[in-house]
């Protein structure tokens, strides 16, 4: 996906919200859009999300998109169950499949409770995971997240972060402004700013950055098929669960580096073979995925959590 | 497209914003068409109610998302299709209730000329009516398009404006929905069935023109 000199302005006079933003859209990217109130973020998200057409320029490539309003309003008059299957069937999908996985993205939010609940009956906080199931159960291509964790409850803001690593480990695009500064920290391939409504490509190196990214993480050894050593690399996707509409792929080759890896881990090799990957904790996951369902698949050793880390990753510098 | 116009058709029933148009033309019908009226009367009075009718449930249709609902429907399925699903559905709403009226029309009215004296065809007479409300219905939907979202955004200027609109264009001769309802009574007097192919063919071509503007302009105009 591609913006070719977008600009956006409301009204035949009004002031430009964006000009001339430039961009070439990468795939497997997690995209941080950051900038003060009223700065324009959220046009670029609605832009971003085909929601909105720029008054100049061009919008071309736009994948499968799904958007999160930061805000779910509850005046619909149907069950989260009920509204969740016909935004899947919107989505391309066939209405028991998309009652199945909203179902079970309701359930990993915990909200399994209230999929028969009228929308206008839940809580903020459960009306905004409805909102988040309505982007996920379709694993679009383009995920635009417009202060998606807001109102959610800290074990259900951990699904969508977790959730997010998925999209960009399946080769999706993730765009998202959120007003914490460690949200995913440390993840985000890009950093935009919008000031004086154009957009800035900033260094992602901020404090807070840098604390995650030295924060929570997983150590996973694994072992790869024989013939893969010393590092190949098992095939970068997982097996991509698709909308009905697209075609099943299923990467076959090996991709040499670690980079194409969810999460970017750091790789070593041991003597014997053994992998030992670190991920953000955020990715654990998707890289577990990404390594049990590569073709041939990896075997896993042992996955640790640097609190019960006996023996800490050589790489680390030492604590002062 | 299937699955959107599912969605604003549940969304439409559900929220039971229907109720007051379909109540209104209920009355209006009630009203207006006694037992044993000329057929060709009778069909012309539900028709010309059709047509503010069909606007009122257009601006229904068009508005029932909340902007957010709306958005996350806009992102998958584009916000064109979404605003043509929205007009759809109250088009079908609108034929729902055309076909109720000349079922209406049909069980309380006498197939004659209005003064009793002609006998009028039942179908011919039932074609013309149907291609009446019809019109009627297309008017009305053009309307309701052009004075609601995305075109007038508030209910102040929408509201109005979709009133005088209607009203304007079913007492001005130029109207083609006045051209049809005027057929089919200056018809009843001798019992003659004017057929209203014309008027029908040319606010067909209004209602697409107005939908596919509308549609374009709503990612315009959110």
């Amino acid at each position: 996906m591609r913006l070719d000199g977008v600009g956006r302005r409301y009204g035949v006079r009004g002031p430009w919200v964006l000009r001339d933003v430039r961009l070439d859209v990468p795939g497997r990217a997690l995209l941080r859009v950051e900038g003060s109130n009223g700065s324009g973020k959220s046009t670029l998200l609605r832009l971003f999300a085909g929601i909105d057409s720029p008054t100049t320029g061009r919008i071309t490539g736009r994948p499968r998109t799904a958007y999160v309003p930061e805000r779910f309003p509850a005046a619909l008059p149907f069950t989260a169950l009920g509204y969740l299957t016909h935004l899947g069937r919107v989505h391309g999908l066939r209405g028991p499949e998309a009652a199945r996985r909203a179902t079970e993205w309701l359930a990993r939010f915990g909200a399994a409770g209230h999929a028969g609940t009228p929308l206008a009956k839940l809580s903020k906080g459960t009306s905004q995971k409805v909102a988040v199931a309505q982007a996920l159960l379709a694993e679009p291509r383009l995920l635009v997240l417009d202060e998606a964790w807001t109102g959610l409850d800290p074990a259900a803001r951990e699904v969508l972060d977790r959730a997010v690593a998925e999209r960009i480990a399946d080769g999706g695009t993730v765009v998202f402004v959120d007003h914490d500064p460690r949200r995913l920290a440390g993840l985000a391939d890009a950093h935009y700013r919008i000031a004086d409504g154009r957009l800035l490509t900033t260094a992602g190196g901020t404090a807070a950055d840098a604390t995650a990214a030295a924060g929570p993480r997983v150590v996973i050894e694994a072992v790869g098929p024989p013939g893969s050593a010393p590092w190949s690399g098992p095939a970068a996707e997982p097996p991509v669960r698709t909308a009905a509409h697209e075609p099943a792929t299923r990467p076959t080759g090996l991709v040499p580096g670690a980079a194409e890896l969810p999460g970017h881990p750091e790789v070593t090799v041991g003597a014997d073979g053994t992998a030992r990957l670190t991920v953000p904790a955020v990715h654990s996951d998707a890289l577990l995925r990404a390594l049990l369902t590569a073709r041939p698949p990896w075997h896993i050793r042992s996955v640790i959590h640097p609190g019960t880390d006996p023996d800490p990753d050589p790489d680390e510098a030492p604590l002062p | 497209m299937i699955a959107l116009l599912r969605y604003q058709a549940a969304l439409f029933a559900g929220s039971h914003r229907w109720l007051p148009p379909v109540l209104g033309y209920a009355a209006f019908l009630a009203l207006g068409i006694q037992s044993g009226a000329p057929i060709l009367d009778a069909y012309g009075w539900a028709a010309a109610g059709l047509l503010p009718i069909a606007v009122w449930l257009t601006r229904i249709c068009v508005t029932i998302e909340p902007p957010a609902a709306r958005h996350c429907a806009a992102a998958t399925a584009g916000p064109g299709r979404v605003h043509l699903a929205a007009v759809l559905t109250a088009a079908g709403a609108a034929l729902l209730l055309a076909l109720g009226g000349a079922a209406y029309v049909l069980l309380r009215s006498d197939p004659h000329s209005a003064d009793h004296r002609v006998a009028v065809p039942v179908l011919p007479a039932t074609v013309a009516g149907l291609l009446a409300a019809l019109a009627c219905v297309l008017l009305g939907i053009a309307i309701g398009a052009l004075c609601n979202r995305p075109v007038l955004r508030s209910t102040a200027s929408a509201v109005p404006a979709g009133l005088v609109a209607a009203l304007l264009l079913l007492v001005l001769g130029a109207s083609p929905a006045n051209a049809a309802v005027t057929g089919l009574v200056t018809g009843s007097a001798d019992g003659t069935i004017t057929v209203p192919w014309l008027p029908f063919a040319a606010t067909a071509l209004i209602a697409a023109a107005a939908t596919a503007a509308t549609c374009a302009l709503s990612s315009r105009r959110g």
